[in-house]
C-alpha cells in the first residue's frame, strides 16, 4: 500500500501478509515499539493479551445476547472495537462497529432501527462472524509470534 | 457482498494509495473509505458527502468526470479502465471550496462595525487550502498550496478539475524557494518562537474578534499569546477584494525575495498610518518591526490604485495576529515529510531548553482499555516522558488533583465517569481554585475564591497547579459533532484513535513546549532532580503522591456495563 510504505519504510518490518484482516501501517507500527525483532516482547504479549481480552469479551456478548440486552453489546462492541483498531485488526473493528451500532438500535449508516429483535439478529450474526475471525487471525498471529497455537 | 478489490485513489498533489472496496460498493460506500483512509487530512474536517471523486480517462482527450454518490465503484472501473486501473488512472479525490456565508462588504469586526473585513474573509479558503493538500505539503512542495488557494479564490475550481495541471504546471515552474518564504509572507511575520511542528500557516486562525468557523484545534485557555491579539486594532480599507486576494497569492507563488525589503519600508509607512486611524477603543500595537507580505504589483506599474491596495495589504498585514503554537494536522502520507521539518522547526529550541528531545511534562494517560493503555504507555516511555496512567474518568480526576500534569490524554468515553464528565470536573476545579494565567497576579483575591471554595472541591498543593491541564481527548470517531462536545466540556485538542507514535509525539511536542514555556522554573527543577535521578525518578515520586497503592490494573477483562456512551 501506498501510504504505508510511505510511513513505515524506515523501520524494515518484515511483515507477513495478514490479508485485510490487518492494517499493516497500524500493525507494523506496534512492531516497531519492540526492542529487537527477535525477542518481540512488546508487541507479542500484547497481541496474546488482545486475543484473552477478546475471548473475555465474546463470552459477555454471548450473555448479554441471551439477556437481550443491547446497551450492554453495544458497549462491549465499542469496547473491543478500541482495541483492534489500536491494533490494526480491522475485521475484528468492523464487527465490533457493527455491534456497537446494533446495539444503539441503528443501522450502519446512522438510521434508527426500532425493531430490537432485528438488531439482535444482526448483532448474532456479527457476533458469529467476528469470532470466525479472530481465531483465523490468532492462529496466523501466533504463527508470527512462533508462539504455540 | 461479492469479493473485494483495491482501487487507487490519490488527492490531487500528492501520492496515490489504495482502499479496498467491495465489488458491489456504490461511489458513495468509497467515500466512507477514503475518509477512513484520510482520518486525519480529510476526516477532521469533513464528512463524506463533502467529498468528490473524479475519474480521469486514459484518452486524453476526453474530460474528467466528476462521479456520482450511486455509481457502483468497481463497474464505473471497469467501464473505464478496461485492463483494470492502474496508479495513474487512481480516482482524485477532492474537497469542495467551503462555502462560508461571506459578510456583506464593509461590515466589520463586532467592535469595529466600520471597518471591512472582507480581506480576511476572501483569505479563507488559503486556509482550506493548506488542509486540503495536507500541511506537509507545504514543507516539500510548498508553490502548491498558493496555488491551489489561487485558483480557490479565483472560482475556477469547484470540483479539482484542474487541480493537477495546476500543479504541474506551477510546480515545474518555480525551484524551491527559501525555506521561509511561505510562513514570512502568509503571516507576515518570522515566527519567533519555532513552532512544534506549525507546518501551517497562521494567518487566519485565532482571530479574536470573529468567531472560528468550525475548527477549534487549539483553543487552549493558556495561550500566551491571547492577551496580545486582544490589542491588536483591525485596520482595512475597502479595496477590490478579488483582486487584492489573486494578486496576495501570486505573491505566494512567486516569493520574490527582494522584494521583502521593499514592502518592509511600506509596512512601516502603514502602521503609522494606522495609528492615526486607529480611532475605536483599542490602542493600535506598537507597530512591530515585521517583514511584512511583499507588495504584489510589479514596480513599473505601481500606480495609485495599485500603492493603495498594497497599503491594505501591509495593514492588513499589522492585523494579523503573532505567532503561536499551532496545531500540527500532518496528513498520515506527509508524515515522513513532516518529521523532517518538525526536526528543523524545533531545532533551536530544543537546543536552548529541551535537550534535543520532548519537554520532559508529565502526562496523565486515561483510558479503559487495557490494549490502548500499554501501546500509550510505549509510546510515551519512548518519548521519555513522565506518565501516570488512569482507568476510568474519576481515577483520572483524582490523580489530576494530586498535582504537576501537563498534559493529558484523556479517552472520551470511559467507564463510571466518561471523558468529558471528568474534562468538565478538572475545569470545573481549576475555575474554583482559580489556576490560571492571573491567579498568581492576584493573590488576595484567589485568597477570597478559595474561602468560598468548598474544603472538598480544595486543591491540597495549590503550587502544584502552575497553569490549567491541556487535555487532548481521544476519540474514536472523527466526526465533528463528537468534537465540539469534546471542545464544550474543556478539551484543547484531539487525535483520533488509533493513536500513532508520530501523532502523540507532535501533541507532547507542541503543548509540552508551551507548557513549558509557562512552567520554566518547574522545569529547571525537575530536570536537576532527574539528572540526580535519571530513570524512575517519576515512577517513585508518582507513587509517593498517591498513598493509596494502585491495586492491579491489568485485567483484560471489559468495562462494567454503565460504560457512557
Amino acid at each position: 500500500m501506498a501510504e504505508t510504505d510511505d510511513r513505515y519504510d524506515e523501520g524494515s518490518v518484515t511483515m507477513p501478509d495478514f490479508g485485510d484482516h490487518v492494517d499493516n501501517g497500524i500493525f507494523s507500527q506496534i512492531l516497531e515499539m519492540d526492542e529487537s525483532e527477535t525477542d518481540r516482547d512488546f508487541s507479542g504479549p500484547l497481541v496474546i493479551n488482545f486475543f484473552d481480552q477478546a475471548d473475555e469479551t465474546f463470552d459477555k456478548m454471548d450473555k448479554a445476547v441471551a439477556l437481550k440486552n443491547l446497551d450492554e453489546l453495544s458497549s462491549l462492541g465499542h469496547f473491543l472495537k478500541g482495541s483492534s483498531a489500536t491494533l490494526g485488526f480491522n475485521k475484528i473493528r468492523d464487527s465490533c462497529q457493527v455491534i456497537q451500532q446494533y446495539g444503539h438500535q441503528l443501522n450502519i449508516d446512522g438510521t434508527t432501527e426500532p425493531d430490537g429483535d432485528i438488531c439482535l439478529k444482526k448483532i448474532i450474526e456479527a457476533l458469529k462472524t467476528v469470532k470466525v475471525d479472530t481465531k483465523t487471525l490468532e492462529k496466523s498471529m501466533k504463527k508470527f509470534f512462533g508462539l504455540p497455537e | 457482498m461479492g469479493g473485494t478489490r483495491k482501487i487507487w485513489v490519490r488527492r490531487p498533489g500528492s501520492s496515490a494509495t489504495t482502499i479496498q472496496i467491495s465489488e458491489a460498493d456504490l461511489v458513495d460506500d468509497v467515500r466512507d473509505m477514503i475518509l477512513r483512509k484520510y482520518a486525519n487530512s480529510l476526516g477532521r474536517q469533513f464528512d463524506s458527502p463533502d467529498l468528490t471523486l473524479s475519474i480521469t480517462p486514459r484518452e486524453s482527450h476526453r474530460p474528467e468526470r466528476v462521479l456520482g454518490p450511486e455509481e457502483p465503484m468497481a463497474r464505473t472501473l471497469d467501464a473505464y479502465f478496461p485492463g483494470g486501473q492502474t496508479v495513474e488512472d487512481a480516482l482524485i479525490v477532492d474537497i469542495p471550496v467551503r462555502r462560508t456565508p461571506r459578510p456583506s462588504p464593509r461590515t466589520g469586526p463586532p467592535h469595529a462595525q466600520h471597518l471591512t473585513s472582507v480581506l480576511h474573509e476572501e483569505v479563507r479558503p488559503a486556509e482550506a487550502a493548506t488542509d486540503y493538500f495536507g500541511p506537509g505539503a507545504e514543507s516539500g512542495a510548498s508553490d502548491q498550496i498558493p496555488a491551489s488557494a489561487m485558483s480557490h479564490d479565483a472560482g475556477l475550481m469547484t470540483n479539482g478539475n484542474t487541480h493537477p495541471a495546476t500543479n504541474g504546471a506551477i510546480n515545474g515552474a518555480h525551484a524551491p524557494t527559501h525555506p521561509h518564504a511561505i510562513s514570512v509572507l502568509s503571516t507576515g511575520q518570522v515566527p519567533q518562537i519555532p513552532s512544534p511542528g506549525g507546518t501551517r500557516t497562521r494567518q487566519y486562525r485565532d482571530r479574536p474578534d470573529r468567531p472560528r468557523l468550525g475548527r477549534q484545534h487549539t483553543s487552549s485557555p493558556t495561550i500566551i499569546g491571547n492577551a496580545i491579539h486582544g490589542t491588536h486594532s483591525i485596520a482595512g480599507v475597502s479595496v477590490p477584494p478579488i483582486q487584492t486576494q489573486a494578486t496576495h497569492q501570486q505573491t505566494h507563488a512567486h516569493a520574490p525575495e527582494s522584494s521583502r525589503a521593499e514592502s518592509h519600508s511600506n509596512a512601516t509607512d502603514i502602521n503609522t498610518t494606522s495609528s492615526a486611524a486607529g480611532g475605536h477603543q483599542n490602542p493600535p500595537p506598537p507597530a512591530p518591526p515585521l517583514p511584512t507580505p511583499p507588495v504584489p504589483e510589479s514596480d513599473a506599474t505601481m500606480t495609485q490604485a495599485s500603492q493603495n491596495q498594497a497599503q491594505a495589504q501591509a495593514q492588513q498585514a499589522v492585523a494579523t495576529p503573532p505567532a503561536r503554537v499551532a496545531s500540527p494536522r500532518p496528513s498520515a502520507a506527509a508524515s515522513k515529510q513532516l518529521k523532517k521539518k518538525k526536526a528543523a522547526d524545533n531545532a533551536s529550541l530544543s537546543s536552548v531548553m529541551l535537550g534535543g528531545g520532548v519537554p520532559p511534562i508529565n502526562v496523565l494517560i486515561v483510558e479503559d482499555n487495557i490494549i490502548n493503555l500499554r501501546l500509550l504507555e510505549a509510546f510515551v516511555k519512548r518519548l521519555k516522558v513522565r506518565w501516570s496512567t488512569a482507568m476510568d474518568g474519576r481515577e483520572a480526576v483524582a490523580k489530576w488533583r494530586t498535582g504537576g500534569f501537563h498534559l493529558v490524554l484523556m479517552d472520551i468515553q470511559l467507564p463510571i465517569m466518561s471523558g468529558l464528565e471528568a474534562t468538565r470536573e478538572i475545569r470545573r476545579l481549576e475555575r474554583l481554585n482559580s489556576i490560571g494565567a492571573f491567579s498568581m497576579a492576584e493573590d488576595g483575591q484567589s485568597g477570597a475564591a478559595k474561602a468560598e471554595t468548598s474544603e472538598e472541591d480544595k486543591l491540597k498543593n495549590r503550587e502544584a497547579f502552575k497553569s490549567p491541564v491541556i487535555i487532548v481527548a481521544l476519540t474514536a470517531s472523527s466526526l465533528q459533532s463528537d468534537r465540539h462536545e469534546a471542545l464544550a466540556a474543556g478539551c484543547n485538542d484531539f487525535l483520533t484513535k488509533p493513536v500513532t507514535y508520530v501523532w502523540l509525539e507532535r501533541k507532547v511536542m507542541e503543548w509540552g513546549c508551551m507548557q513549558a514555556l509557562i512552567d520554566f522554573d518547574g522545569w529547571r527543577k525537575w530536570k536537576l532532580f532527574s539528572q540526580n535521578k535519571p530513570e524512575s525518578a517519576d515512577e517513585a515520586a508518582a507513587a509517593a503522591r498517591k498513598a493509596k497503592a494502585k491495586k492491579n490494573r491489568l485485567s483484560v477483562t471489559a468495562p462494567p456495563s454503565e460504560v457512557q456512551q
